[in-house]
């Protein structure tokens, strides 16, 4: 299951990108049908439509509350070396507006990466 | 995410823990950040001053007010007294008897200032960002506004009326076609607000603050505003009547200054909970004595 994930006391390489865009779409899937306030009707299989070029604003449209939420399962998942907070503080407005599902893939194997 | 249950409701609660506290081991301060009502959630902060708080060694605390969010969405109870009992029930529930740090932008600040006058043992500083308190006049402008919104109008103008008013007094960035589509997501999610609950007939119908409650505050107050922004002719008015206030205007900003001013309300919001007199010390303030 978790496939990606550092194990004690090993110095495991860091996850190559196609298994962490697949891990990171789970996610966002996870996160948008959770979401049970908002009106658009987010389905299960939108994990399979969502590559690295997919925005989450414009594509996904994704509230920035669903950003919170998707941090606090990227945490979760590869603990706290992965901090999409502090990640994103450092960036412009207009930079997480634009933000596309694959600057987040590329955080987290760089995060994975120095981590290790 | 944290689910805490406060005064009936369901509330969405993220923290950011102190990093690297002070090797001396006392308790980092808690910082509660509280957002602004209908187009807000904790989102505004969770990116820009929780990560900055939390590096410089504050507990940074954040949950969605009822309705935002992903915190429950009552139909009743959207008075100023309402979303003071949820904090104040919130506080309880999080185990932080305070006195705490409270942080308020736009209708968060207005939540601070009823909380520190209600409770004032609870508040050891309040940092209010465009915003003020729920003054007789502070009634009358939200409900006229309100009523332009949700009478005058037909329901999906009503939402672009959010937008309208968040891109042309609030926001610098008006007319990025990326930028109206962010918030026009925004404005969505406050028209659904609006039509399943009644925070438009009850926001403004609590409890008024008085002159006089105002001036009782003992805790240091800091009021950041944009210098465009909604609220200065007030924050004069208020800084006049608070024992212990300072003004801090930040140039070239309108009433989102805490998000596209992260960094400059983030500083100024630091500077002043390290210098505050009360509450758990800051690291910061263990190393001398911050003016």
């Amino acid at each position: 299951m978790n496939t990606s994930q550092g194990t004690a006391g090993g110095a495991p390489a860091p996850p190559d990108e196609r298994t962490v865009l697949g891990e990171v779409a789970q996610m966002i899937a996870g996160v948008l049908d959770d979401d049970t306030g908002t009106d658009t009707d987010a389905s299960a299989d939108i994990g399979a439509d969502i590559g690295m070029d997919t925005t989450l604003g414009d594509d996904l449209e994704m509230e920035s509350i669903d950003l919170v939420a998707l941090s606090a399962r990227l945490e979760e998942w590869y603990g706290p070396r992965v901090n999409l907070a502090e990640y994103l503080a450092g960036l412009e407005l207009d930079e997480i507006i634009e933000l596309t599902v694959g600057r987040i893939v590329a955080h987290v194997r760089s995060a994975l990466a120095e981590g290790s | 995410m944290a689910r805490v249950m406060a005064n009936g409701v369901d509330h969405h609660v993220q923290r950011l823990p102190a990093a690297g506290a002070g090797p001396h081991g006392a308790d980092p301060p808690a910082v509660v950040l509280v957002h602004g009502a209908f187009i807000d959630s904790l989102a505004s902060y969770y990116f820009t001053l929780g990560p900055e708080f939390a590096a410089a060694g504050c507990d940074a605390v954040m949950y969605d007010l009822r309705g935002h969010g992903r915190s429950a969405r009552p139909e009743r109870g959207y008075t100023v007294a309402d979303f003071t009992a949820d904090l104040a029930a919130l506080l309880d529930a999080l185990r932080l008897p305070g006195p705490v740090h409270l942080v308020g932008n736009s209708f968060g600040g207005t939540v601070a200032l009823d909380f520190a006058v209600h409770h004032p043992e609870r508040v050891a500083g309040l940092t209010v960002v465009e915003s003020g308190p729920a003054t007789r006049e502070w009634a009358a402008t939200m409900a006229a506004a309100l009523r332009t919104a949700t009478e005058t109008l037909p329901e999906e103008e009503a939402l672009n009326w959010f937008v309208e008013q968040y891109g042309t007094v609030s926001s610098t960035r008006r007319g990025d076609p990326r930028h109206d589509a962010h918030v026009r997501r925004l404005g969505r999610a406050a028209a659904r607000l609006i039509r399943t609950t009644g925070i438009a007939r009850e926001i403004h119908t609590g409890r008024a603050l008085t002159d006089a409650q105002l001036a009782a505050l003992r805790c240091p107050v800091l009021l950041i505003n944009g210098q465009d922004g909604l609220v200065g002719a007030e924050s004069d008015r208020l800084s006049a009547l608070l024992p212990d206030c300072r003004v801090a205007v930040v140039p070239g900003h309108k009433h989102s200054v805490l998000v596209e001013a992260a960094d400059q309300v983030s500083e100024l919001a630091l500077h002043f909970i390290a210098a505050a007199p009360r509450g758990t010390p800051s690291p910061d303030s263990a190393e001398g004595d911050p003016k």
